[in-house]
């Protein structure tokens, strides 16, 4: 029974309750999964977890053909290589590795809290200008979130500048490639929309993780719109095996609206990614019925479909028939 | 054709449009709706009507016939020809090819036709100007693009990649080496002064190290008269 126990903790990362007794040092990434079915109020999971992020890594996919699409750059004359059947294979292993660090998934942070800390409010300097002054730490090794940048307003006051106001100057002193000091016309309203007329929505992501910094608010804003757009129209294909994936499956399972995605991986015929969104379901959300469910029930695969499409699901007939129609063909197959 | 061409730079930009267009397309009858609309060849009176009819949306002229008519499916700086001495042309063409009223012999394709209009909204017209392959604008000596057009049309691409009309090269972010925690003075509130409580040394190894005993004793003695009566 434990060694059947353990094997499965070993292929498949899902709950494995008997790891719990036994101190066997293996269980020790799955460690989450395994305090949670000892508590039934446990601590939702957070982004940043190994098994989070191996799952949405998993959904992902790695289609080559897309992340090394061709570009439009300088172009070289093409180079052609005889190789062995070997070199080939090490030759595309090299080219996943290369494709696993272009999908890494950008941070998902917390809104960053405003910064409104005065220094000094010296009423002799009042008057002295009609401009502000903005003086800035210019040295070289220093880490830009430790950068100070400090404002003597007209009034006198000396004061830490704000996020937007560090944004912008450190952009002015220490340019990045593609960033602009004032954000583009790309991220109002009306060019969005017809940017997402146009399917360009990796186009406008991209432009959106260049522009701006990770945890300030027109970047969740601008995410949230377009993941919005994605799941009014179901275009989840776009985003599929391209670094915002990740961040678009957080979103809806955080909204609690995985029902289209599930869908489109289930005609799609992605059962395994199926199941590992309903996992992950569960894991962000533990007080859930189907969460529960499975947990008492000790579900894995189909199972925990069929348990989300009873208790959670709004297109459970949809769901269930796919289920039923994938166990037939790999019931037909066998034979 | 050289005596033809003095004659013609006599004449008003448009009349000398209309008899481009005709060697060009001889068969076709080309009633042009400026030719039209005034017979004379006044100055004041062609010079009112400069302002195209495609000037409000210049998109519109890509998709009409006219256009189809004169260009095909090519790009509109596909026949042009620029006139220079010997094999290698000057590396920047001419500054304008319009200035005030005049307009020079053998305009560059985007002056030549008063509808076709820079505009960062006419994404057909400016996607001819950057090469399908690389992306890069392309060159005015390929063009045939006076320096002025030339500008504004780097303008227009700008303001059109900007607008998210027209794709953009963008470099790849890493995230890996950042940090993201927010915690330095520069970035939070600044931490509250650090205040001694009772009994704590400012250094910690201020009560470890034992002086010298003779170099204490030495200092003592010299200093006898102002050390305080505890010491």
């Amino acid at each position: 029974m434990a060694a059947s126990s353990f094997t499965r903790c070993l292929v498949k990362s899902y709950f494995c309750v008997k790891c719990v007794a036994h101190a066997q040092t293996t269980t020790r990434m799955f460690c989450v999964s395994a305090s949670r079915s000892s508590f039934v109020d446990a601590p939702k999971a957070q982004f940043t977890d190994t098994e989070v992020q191996d799952i949405l890594t998993k959904i992902t996919g790695l289609d080559l053909k897309k992340v090394f699409r061709p570009i439009r750059r300088q172009l070289t004359p093409p180079k052609y290589k005889l190789m062995t059947d070997t070199e080939l294979e090490e030759a595309v292993r090299k080219a996943e590795e290369q494709a696993k660090h272009l999908l890494k998934t950008p941070p998902v942070l917390p809104e960053r809290k405003p910064i409104n800390d005065v220094l000094y409010e010296d009423q002799m300097l009042e008057g002295m200008d009609t401009a502000k002054y903005v003086f800035t730490d210019i040295n070289f090794n220093v880490p830009h979130r430790e950068r100070f940048i400090v404002v003597r307003e007209p009034s006198g006051t000396l004061r830490k500048a704000t996020w937007n106001e560090r944004d912008r100057l450190i952009q002015v002193y220490f340019p990045k490639e593609g960033r602009k000091i004032t954000p583009p016309p790309i991220f109002k309203e009306e060019n969005l929309r017809v940017v997402f007329e146009q399917d360009r929505h990796e186009d406008v992501l991209n432009q959106c993780i260049v522009q701006f910094e990770p945890d300030s608010a027109e970047f969740n804003n601008v995410l949230m719109l377009t993941y919005e757009d994605i799941e009014k129209h179901g275009k989840y294909d776009l985003l599929r095996s391209t670094r915002f994936f990740g961040g678009l499956t957080w979103h809806l399972v955080n909204g609690r609206r995985i029902d289209g995605l599930l869908v489109d991986m289930l005609q799609r015929d992605l059962m395994q990614d199926a199941v590992r969104l309903v996992r992950l379901f569960n894991l962000v959300h533990p007080q859930s019925e189907s969460a529960q469910q499975a947990q008492t029930q000790q579900a894995t695969d189909l199972d925990l479909l069929k348990i989300y499409a009873q208790y959670e699901s709004n297109r459970a007939g949809f769901i269930e028939l796919a289920v039923q129609t994938y166990e037939q063909t790999k019931a037909l197959s066998s034979f | 054709t050289h005596k033809n061409a003095i004659f013609i730079g006599q004449i008003t930009r448009f009349v000398l449009q209309r008899i481009r267009d005709w060697k060009r397309s001889a068969p076709v009858l080309r009633l042009n709706f400026r030719a039209s609309s005034s017979s004379s060849s006044a100055d004041d009176t062609d010079s009112a009507e400069v302002l195209s009819r495609y000037s409000d949306r210049p998109w519109e002229y890509l998709e009409s016939e006219e256009y189809i008519e004169r260009y095909g499916s090519k790009p509109v700086w596909s026949n042009y020809r620029r006139n220079h001495k010997g094999g290698v042309p000057p590396q920047k063409t001419r500054k304008t090819c319009i200035r005030g009223d005049k307009i020079c012999g053998n305009p560059c394709p985007i002056c030549r036709d008063p509808n076709i209009i820079v505009h960062y909204k006419n994404v057909n017209l400016l996607q001819q100007f950057i090469s399908p392959q690389t992306g890069i604008v392309h060159d005015p000596t390929r063009t045939g693009a006076c320096m002025k057009q030339q500008k504004l049309l780097n303008k227009a691409i700008e303001t059109a990649r900007d607008c998210g009309l027209l794709s953009a090269q963008l470099p790849h972010v890493d995230y890996s080496k950042e940090d993201y925690s927010n915690t330095h003075g520069a970035v939070a509130a600044t931490p509250a002064p650090f205040s001694l409580s009772s009994g704590e040394l400012w250094y910690p190894w201020y009560g470890s190290i034992k002086p010298d005993e003779r170099e204490l004793a030495r200092v003592k003695r010299i200093y006898k008269d102002y050390l305080k009566p505890d010491v």
